[in-house]
């Protein structure tokens, strides 16, 4: 857990920070982070709002960064299908990358399983704590950081420590090349159209190249 | 208004997505198809973003040497590579970009 949290917090700072340079009031900054609980959500939802895309397309360009969380729902489903609705709706609203990787390495351990949701929910509200304290230092702090010293580029820089591990596979690599024309050939989309197309692009190629590839053996 | 709207919008799109299996559907009715095309939403949102970030400057693209931050970025791509951190990310991408702006403060 350590790891993640030291990560957390300067993703958490300048998502705070990026809040604020992109218009969100004080406010509406924290809400985004209290309710939505997801970094890369956030940034997308900042960058959209500060080009002044409408409500459908911010809504569909956080909706496709976060996709993944389709996966992890369904892979820890199962193991909470015996909680009562109350329970499993806090989980899944507290549920990230960090907390889901640690949850599933959790229920993978042998021995009784029963009482490891008690292991999620504290590991995720530890990480909910972090988060939201960077966010809001962030978030106070967004007023004060001068524009020159381009703090916005620690959002692409964030993005791409994440993207780096995210690339395992050829497959993985072709998607990621092709979202990344894709969307420098469709930069001139209207309201940043050009993430959702490129992102859709890039998963069908990696699909094909891997069906491709299985077919091939 | 309609930021506090987004807002809300965004926070049930998110929710929506978490809860999916967790507390609605049962996951076995998941399209096996749909599973494998979920793997390659990380590798390709991201690339997007970063390419959009690294060239896109004032609404134009800028693969010219006079785009810092497409010179910062492709550095700290390499030195994460090998550091696989998010802090060496954002402190590499930091100090060649402010490195840069120092020696060129002309360029972009």
């Amino acid at each position: 857990m350590m790891p993640a949290i030291v990560g957390l917090i300067p993703f958490g700072f300048v998502a705070g920070v990026v809040s604020i340079a992109s218009g969100l009031t004080p406010g509406q900054g924290l809400a985004l982070s209290f309710f939505s609980f997801s970094g890369i959500a956030q940034l997308v939802t900042c960058q959209l709002v500060a080009a002044h895309a409408p409500l459908p397309v911010v809504v569909a360009g956080a909706g496709v960064v976060s996709l993944r969380f389709l996966m992890y729902s369904a892979a820890l489903a199962p193991h909470l299908a015996h909680l009562d609705r109350g329970w499993r709706a806090l989980l899944a609203f507290l549920m990230t990358d960090q907390s889901f990787a640690s949850t599933v390495k959790r229920y993978s351990e042998p021995g009784d399983a029963r009482y490891r949701h008690w292991h999620f929910l504290g590991s995720a509200t530890i990480l909910y704590v972090f988060w939201q304290a960077a966010v809001i230092v962030g978030v106070v702090a967004g007023a004060q950081v001068p524009a020159n010293w381009s703090l916005d580029f620690a959002v692409v820089l964030t993005f791409i420590a994440l993207l780096v591990p995210a690339v395992r596979t050829r497959a993985d690599l072709a998607a990621a090349v092709v979202a990344a024309a894709v969307a420098l050939a469709t930069a001139g989309l209207p309201y940043r159209l050009a993430l959702v197309v490129a992102s859709i692009a890039g998963i069908a190629v990696g699909l094909a190249i891997e069906r491709l590839h299985a077919r091939r053996k | 208004m309609s930021t506090w709207l987004t807002i809300g919008a965004v926070s049930l799109a998110t929710f929506a997505l978490r809860a999916a299996f967790i507390v609605f559907a049962d996951p076995h009715r998941f399209p096996h198809a749909f599973r494998q095309a979920l793997k390659f939403v990380p590798p390709a949102v991201l690339a997007a973003i970063v390419a959009l970030g690294l060239v896109v400057a004032d609404g134009r693209m800028d693969f010219s040497a006079h785009n810092l931050r497409l010179l910062a970025g492709l550095v700290a791509i390499v030195g994460t590579l090998f550091l696989r951190s998010t802090l060496a990310a954002i402190a590499i991408g930091m100090a060649v970009l402010w490195a840069l702006q120092w020696l060129a403060p002309h360029a972009g």
